[in-house]
């Protein structure tokens, strides 16, 4: 079924898959737990239904209201959630605008184009997300002030099925609120 | 409609005038026991509906052709009088001259759907031997009210009931072994989150609200854990959660790819899920085992995606190759991997029937987004879903 060339790719792709992964023993009773991971106990609020807090971002709620604050999206190539240098002007508009004006924050909505799967492109709109928010904090924007969302592909600002309408999608988009 | 028109004069030129034959050769969906139906009476509207969801149902799973003269027939008669509804079934095994099958049913004529999907299973496992995915249930997101909501339909597509009113979005359903309950990602708190819903009371729990995604809930064919993909502590990685201890595990560790879609293996040993570790633009299958080791196990298709790992341990899964996505199935042991749609459409997101043998899966028609079963022996796709609409996220219940 499968030749020699792609059989040594594959078995690359595993070696790198299994050294990048790291993991001997996360899965299972056989395994260590993850000291990193722990669960927040019980699941919030009473009916069951609220928030949890761990440490990987913040998650902010009962928002306030939502400021215009003329900050562009910043927009991704095919398939990548890197920050791309004709781009990271439109990150540092927004990083002073939160730095000009505290008692701000932000949601970083990340999208993705109608390609893909469903869940692998929240998956990715969540990592273009997190590269805007890496991108903020190293311009000194505090971490509390700045929250994730994925879309996924479920919110398409261009409705079109061809190239030039998924880079229109390829995007984080920047929801400034009051707090 | 051509190919319904060839396969029945395939059959119809293959049968063999004659009781001493078993099965009819037809040229797709493998072989199929011939079966007379043709002497089944019905009266009254539900007895009327009765009759023809068994013979759709019959006709649709696959295993058998529906001429005469036959291997088995099946007479008796439905009739729907005063609010009640009344079908008795013999099923004859010609052949032997015994009856495999006796049986009369009542129900109301309100469950005249239900009852010819349980008859057509009893009758699969009366002359085969193994159950029938007719009296199964799928799980999926429909887009009819301009919101993404879940809706359950019965195997054939019928009896289409919406599930969630959360007027947000909701995505990824997966039932419990059970069959008693969902869980799904919905935004109605405003983020990605995962919960839990009872399918007959509608109640509803949240599973997973950690900042950033909660999505992919996947539960364990045991019942106890839950795989999910969140990205609390950063990247999108895959976790396991367990529902007596409330232990959340980390199963995969990289910062530069993101995962998605985990699925189980039958006896819960291994998962196999998706990651694009091997480059941002081409997400691939892995495979876990118990130890934490895993391996790549997809390498042709520039995008490999949304496994479901068959109770029949082959993974089912959408590839894009050539502009177009196919679903395929693949062998993680030997990683044989075979197409199993059309060539010619672009067919999504696969879950296995109960059988092994069917699959439901999406298949995109101009801006909408449909749901089709897919028979891996070669029988034509048949559309389940209604005009109107998309529908996503396929997910198969047997019980």
């Amino acid at each position: 079924m499968m030749n020699k060339r792609m059989m040594v790719s594959v078995l690359l792709a595993s070696v790198v898959a299994i050294s990048m992964t790291g993991c001997k023993g996360f899965f299972g009773k056989k395994g260590s737990k993850d000291g990193s991971v722990t669960d927040v106990s019980g699941m919030g609020n009473a009916d069951g239904l609220g928030a949890m807090n761990g440490a990987g971002g913040t998650r902010i709620e009962g928002a306030g209201a939502i400021i215009d604050a003329q900050l562009v999206a910043v927009q991704f190539a095919f398939d990548s959630a890197q920050v791309d240098d004709t781009e990271r002007a439109k990150a540092e508009a927004a990083a002073s605008y939160l730095q000009a004006n505290s008692g701000t924050f932000v949601t970083l909505e990340g999208h993705c184009d109608e390609r893909g799967s469903a869940e692998y492109n929240m998956s990715l709109g969540e990592r273009r997300a997190q590269s805007v928010r890496t991108y903020l904090m190293n311009l000194g924007v505090d971490s509390t002030r700045i929250q994730t969302k994925s879309f996924g592909s479920e919110k398409a600002k261009d409705p079109g099925h061809d190239e030039k309408a998924w880079a229109v999608n390829r995007r984080v988009e920047f929801v400034v609120m009051k707090q | 409609m051509k190919n319904k028109i060839l396969f029945t004069l395939l059959s119809v030129m293959f049968v063999v005038p004659s009781f001493a034959q078993e099965v009819v050769v037809s040229k797709s969906g493998g072989t199929k026991t011939s079966l007379d139906l043709s002497a089944y009476g019905a009266s009254g509207a539900g007895g009327f509906i009765f009759r023809q969801t068994l013979t759709d149902d019959l006709s649709r799973c696959g295993w058998f052709s529906l001429t005469r003269p036959a291997s088995y027939t099946v007479t008796g008669s439905c009739h729907d009088n005063n609010g009640s509804l009344s079908a008795d079934c013999q099923l004859m095994n010609v052949l032997k001259s015994t009856i495999a099958l006796n049986k009369t049913y009542t129900d109301t004529p309100a469950n005249a759907r239900r009852l010819a999907h349980r008859v057509a299973d009893d009758i699969i496992m009366a002359t085969k031997g193994f159950r029938g995915i007719c009296s199964g249930r799928i799980a999926m997101v429909g887009t009819s009210t301009g919101n993404k909501e879940l809706y359950l339909c019965d195997a054939d597509g019928g009896n289409i009931r919406q599930l969630t009113r959360d007027r947000s979005i909701s995505l990824s359903p997966h039932w419990s072994p059970d069959g008693s309950r969902i869980v799904y990602t919905s935004f109605m708190k405003g983020y990605a989150d995962i919960f839990m819903i009872n399918t007959q009371s509608g109640s509803r729990s949240a599973v997973a609200r950690y900042p950033g995604i909660n999505m992919a809930g996947a539960i364990s064919p045991g019942g106890g854990e839950m795989l999910m993909v969140l990205s609390r502590d950063g990247n999108p990685e895959v976790y396991s959660k367990s529902f007596g201890s409330e232990q959340l595990i980390r199963l995969t560790r990289t910062p530069r790819a993101g995962e998605a879609s985990p699925t189980w293996s039958p006896n819960g040993s291994q998962i196999a899920y998706v990651s694009d570790l091997a480059g941002a633009g081409s997400p691939q299958l892995y495979v876990m085992d118990r130890s934490g080791t895993s391996r790549r196990l997809t390498s042709r298709g520039k995008e490999n995606v949304d496994p479901d790992w068959g109770a029949n341990n082959l993974i089912a899964y959408s590839s894009r190759r050539g502009g177009l996505y196919g679903i395929y199935i693949i062998n993680p042991s030997s990683m044989d991997e075979r197409l199993v749609s059309p060539p010619d459409g672009n067919y999504k997101d696969p879950a296995w029937a109960s059988d092994g043998r069917h699959l439901v899966c999406c298949k995109q028609e101009g801006n909408n987004s449909r749901l089709y079963l897919l028979d891996t022996m070669g029988d034509a796709p048949v559309c389940l879903t209604p005009n109107g609409g998309s529908w996503f996220s396929p997910a198969w219940c047997s019980k």
